[in-house]
């Protein structure tokens, strides 16, 4: 018998960390001391907060970069850094701190802003709770997927990779190991979330699933 | 009581919203919880919590909602700390304090003892926190100003009540304190349902415009605002003034004037005789009750103007960004938390960098219209009645029962 397919939603609460960044030097130091959970916060929420702005720069370190600290060739680097690449959040700290260290060596003072416009590391409280959707084959995963909301869509393609610890989502998982559903699931697993919106997403993977039943 | 269902809002945020919020609040329970504040009617508090209490009674809370008494005096002194709170330069004196403290005392006897959780709004009740007997019933505080700039001796006071509490709610991260408890982050929100924001169909829009003079056929700059000097408005008019050597447009300057401050008249005399120099300006003193006329000419607006100096959260940005519209926003407060510059809307510092965006948006029409879309996804992602009752549920949770990172719920063997 095939395994079922239970739909869970994500939903998410911020905690100021009792942290702020005031130059590049305290982003720095910053981005060394706060949880796994500040991380996520900035890069792979901000793709939920601001999923539709696809031409944005799309994690709030390279927006911050970009916006109070002006430097613009940083800010493309940290905005290269796609959460959708990697599968731990401590590999995703390390590869902001490998742009942020040459940047930090070579400068002799740093510019502080105001305190206004001060960086406020954020922290997340998520909490996974079943939606009451379930798939038992592609008819009804496809049902399922019209009627998911984009908590449900984050939660098994973006948060998936760091829970699974692996280049994979939820889905690809599921129709691979039960369906046996192989190239469907690799054509979803290269589907990216800094690419499209959530919307768009889920209607690629309505597409693909609905070219595979026909 | 606002006769407002969850289900109403399907239609606008997608049943797959509505049901998952149903399936949070499964994961909650149902709780009982007392909202404490200082009005029943009046002001955003009161607005926010008139929903709030409907919606989670919908949801199978148990809700109350409570407004302590107190005499004229304590809340002039409560005014008093709510200025130096904002920091303004306020004469604080002993008996303040001690005016505060007893009258907290005597509304001791309102708060619900049995009751799973209370949540304390803004400083007037702060107090109650001394009803505390036991860590069974969870305390939250709601603050709802901005503690950036608070006076250290109003703040150090109420302070030793807060840090009582299990955790304090802030609409911004930069409005929070060092403190020694949790502090959350909820943004308000706005209701798409309410006379403010709900859909209006064009007659009903044409009707409020003709009523107040203003040509349905020219381009319009809007800014919704009281008559503060915090809001710019005359800087709104220099703009609007540069902008008009460029474009035949008009401008609507649109906002109360509060009978309580002496300042705000000044403003507003100020305005109209600067007003009258300058060719189809209209300056509209309206009522507070003013929702729907407010909602009209904020549909009617083809680029809306915030331009404040300084700003809490700025529900009015919120508002004109459900409704469609570009806002040029001062890069200040929450106005930067709500407009990504270039994508939701543009942010300026000066009236030469208003005038330039205005003329960009109004000679751009079609980009215009669709950085008002991304707008209104904006808001519908994130400030909306239903994504803050989704914030409250889950805050209820993580207060009861602490944790990090991500929690499974039924939790994972």
């Amino acid at each position: 018998m095939v395994e079922q397919f239970l739909f869970y939603s994500e939903a998410h609460i911020a905690v100021w960390a009792g942290l702020t960044a005031s130059n590049l030097y305290s982003l720095w130091t910053g981005l060394q001391k706060v949880s796994g959970s500040a991380i996520f916060y900035h890069m792979h929420h901000s793709l939920l907060r601001r999923h539709f702005t696809t031409s944005d720069y799309m994690n709030d370190f390279a927006r911050w970069v970009w916006t109070y600290l002006n430097q613009p060739a940083l800010a493309e680097k940290l905005a290269s850094v796609d959460p959708w690449e990697f599968t731990s959040v401590r590999d995703v700290r390390e590869k902001l701190l490998a742009y942020l260290e040459p940047y930090v060596g070579e400068m002799e003072t740093f510019m502080r802003v105001p305190e206004r416009d001060e960086f406020q590391f954020i922290e997340l409280r998520s909490l996974a709770f079943p939606t009451g959707l379930t798939a038992i084959d592609l008819p009804s995963f496809r049902d399922c997927l019209r009627q998911v909301g984009h908590g449900s869509l984050f939660y098994h393609l973006i948060e998936a990779r760091l829970r699974l610890g692996r280049r994979s989502n939820d889905f690809s998982e599921w129709l691979s190991d039960c369906l046996k559903e192989d190239a469907l699931a690799e054509r979803i697993n290269n589907l990216s979330p800094y690419a499209y919106n959530l919307w768009q997403l889920r209607s690629k993977i309505i597409e693909l699933v609905e070219a595979r039943l026909s | 009581m606002n006769k407002i269902r969850l289900d109403d809002y399907a239609p606008i945020v997608g049943s797959a919203e509505i049901h998952e919020i149903r399936a949070l609040a499964e994961c909650v329970g149902p709780v009982s919880l007392q909202h404490i504040n200082s009005t029943a009617t009046g002001g955003g508090v009161a607005e926010i919590l008139s929903w709030v209490v409907a919606l989670m009674k919908d949801l199978g809370l148990k809700v109350k909602w409570t407004v302590i008494d107190g005499p004229p005096t304590f809340f002039e002194v409560t005014k008093t700390f709510h200025n130096a709170l904002h920091g303004a330069r306020v004469s604080v004196t002993p008996e303040m304090f001690e005016l505060f403290t007893e009258v907290s005392k005597q509304n001791l006897r309102k708060v619900d003892r049995r009751a799973d959780f209370v949540i304390v709004h803004d400083p007037q009740p702060v107090g109650l926190i001394v009803a505390r007997k036991n860590r069974r019933t969870r305390w939250i505080w709601r603050c709802h100003i901005d503690l950036s700039e608070a006076d250290a001796r109003v703040w150090g006071f109420l302070r030793t009540y807060v840090e009582r509490f299990d955790a304090a709610v802030f609409h911004l991260p930069e409005y929070a304190k060092e403190l020694l408890i949790d502090q959350f982050i909820i943004p308000p929100a706005i209701d798409p349902l309410s006379d403010k924001n709900r859909e209006l169909n064009p007659s009903e829009i044409e009707g409020i415009l003709n009523r107040f003079g203003i040509d349905p056929e020219k381009p319009i700059i809007l800014q919704v605002s009281r008559f503060d000097r915090l809001k710019d408005p005359l800087g709104v008019l220099e703009a609007y003034r540069l902008v008009r050597h460029w474009h035949d447009c008009q401008l609507i300057l649109a906002g109360g004037s509060a009978a309580d401050d002496p300042e705000s008249g000044r403003v507003l005399a100020e305005v109209r005789e600067r007003a009258a120099e300058i060719p189809d300006v209209h300056i509209l003193d309206l009522p507070p009750t003013s929702h729907v006329e407010i909602n009209a000419l904020q549909r009617a607006a083809t680029v809306v103007v915030q331009k404040s100096v300084k700003e809490g959260f700025g529900l009015v940005v919120t508002e004109a960004m459900w409704k469609g519209k570009p806002v040029v926003g001062g890069a200040v407060g929450g106005i930067r938390r709500q407009i990504i510059h270039g994508s939701t809307g543009f942010l300026v510092h000066t009236v030469e960098g208003t005038a330039f965006r205005v003329r960009q948006l109004l000679s751009h029409p079609e980009m215009a219209a669709q950085m008002g879309q991304a707008a209104r996804e904006y808001v519908r992602t994130n400030f909306l009645v239903t994504q803050y009752l989704k914030n409250w549920l889950l805050l209820l949770l993580a207060v009861r029962k602490p944790w990090k990172g991500l929690m499974h719920w039924p939790k994972r063997g």
